[in-house]
């Protein structure tokens, strides 16, 4: 029964137990595979961290892009490690950074993405996804998918809902 | 595949916050936490290994029980924000039963 659960576990980590979820794209990203600008470079802070030397592809964060700046807040790819993506956020303003790093074939069910608690209660929402994405929806409110990310703001629920012109998918901000 | 919980902190004079995380494989009323007191956080990473999907969520709590720093995630994930007291810094590392570990560097 333990080793049962375990697979099951190991299997859903994998991210090959979600074959009845609708698929959307194949998990590529074609904002990785733009021309390199100067402004695509992460921040040495980022560098910095232990995350970036466990999880990117290269400890100099080669290969990321600048995905959407929305005022202060910045959002990053990088390729990661072993088949893994990363969505970066820095925040300059608020003087904080965050990092997701998930496996390629979350993009094909779902989003690679971070939901920070606001002040207000509400969550920052900000999301990777693969080609073929067309919008990110939580509380009602849409918002359009540039570059392969989104951000949504001020979202009171639990969940969100990313999806193309022909198909959704559901993630539950809680798993 | 191993788990492990990264923290960086600063000392502060008497304050205690606490940090607690969850992730997918847990209990949904199950928490991890850091048991030491008096000190100041200022980065906390959850890290899964190379193949991470699970969803988890990382959040510090205040002396005064002010829940912040609330991040939910896919993955492997990381969370720096400004620290509130610095007096100097110093870090240890362990493992333990719930497979975390503690690093720090004087820079950050």
């Amino acid at each position: 029964m333990l080793v049962a659960a375990a697979v099951a576990g190991l299997l859903t980590q994998l991210g090959l137990g979600g074959s009845d979820k609708v698929q959307i794209g194949n998990g590529s990203v074609s904002a990785l595979a733009q021309a390199a600008q100067a402004a695509d470079t992460l921040p040495q802070s980022v560098l910095d961290y232990p995350f970036a030397e466990r999880n990117f592809a290269s400890p100099n964060g080669g290969g990321s892009r600048l995905l959407q700046e929305q005022g202060s807040l910045r959002l990053y790819a990088v390729p990661g490690k072993g088949g893994m993506l990363c969505l970066i956020e820095v925040d300059s303003a608020a003087n904080t950074a965050g990092g997701a790093c998930a496996d390629r074939s979350v993009l094909r069910t779902g989003s690679i993405y971070m939901a920070d608690r606001q002040e207000d209660g509400s969550r920052l929402v900000v999301g990777l996804v693969g080609d073929g994405h067309t919008y990110a929806e939580a509380d009602g409110r849409r918002a359009t998918v540039e570059n392969n990310a989104f951000v949504l703001n001020q979202v009171e629920g639990g969940d969100f809902t990313v999806g193309s012109p022909t198909a959704s998918q559901h993630v539950d901000i809680e798993g | 595949m191993v788990v492990f919980f990264a923290l960086t902190f600063a000392s502060t004079a008497g304050a205690e916050y606490r940090i607690y995380w969850w992730q997918q494989n847990m209990a949904p009323n199950a928490q991890g936490y850091d048991r030491q007191t008096a000190h100041n956080h200022i980065y906390n990473e959850l890290y899964f290994g190379p193949n991470a999907g699970w969803t988890s969520e990382v959040w510090e709590v205040t002396p005064a029980g002010y829940r912040h720093f609330d991040k939910w995630c896919a993955g492997n994930c990381f969370y720096a924000h400004p620290g509130y007291y610095y007096t100097y810094s110093y870090c240890s590392n362990r493992d333990g039963s719930t497979h975390f570990v503690y690093e720090c560097k004087d820079q950050w």
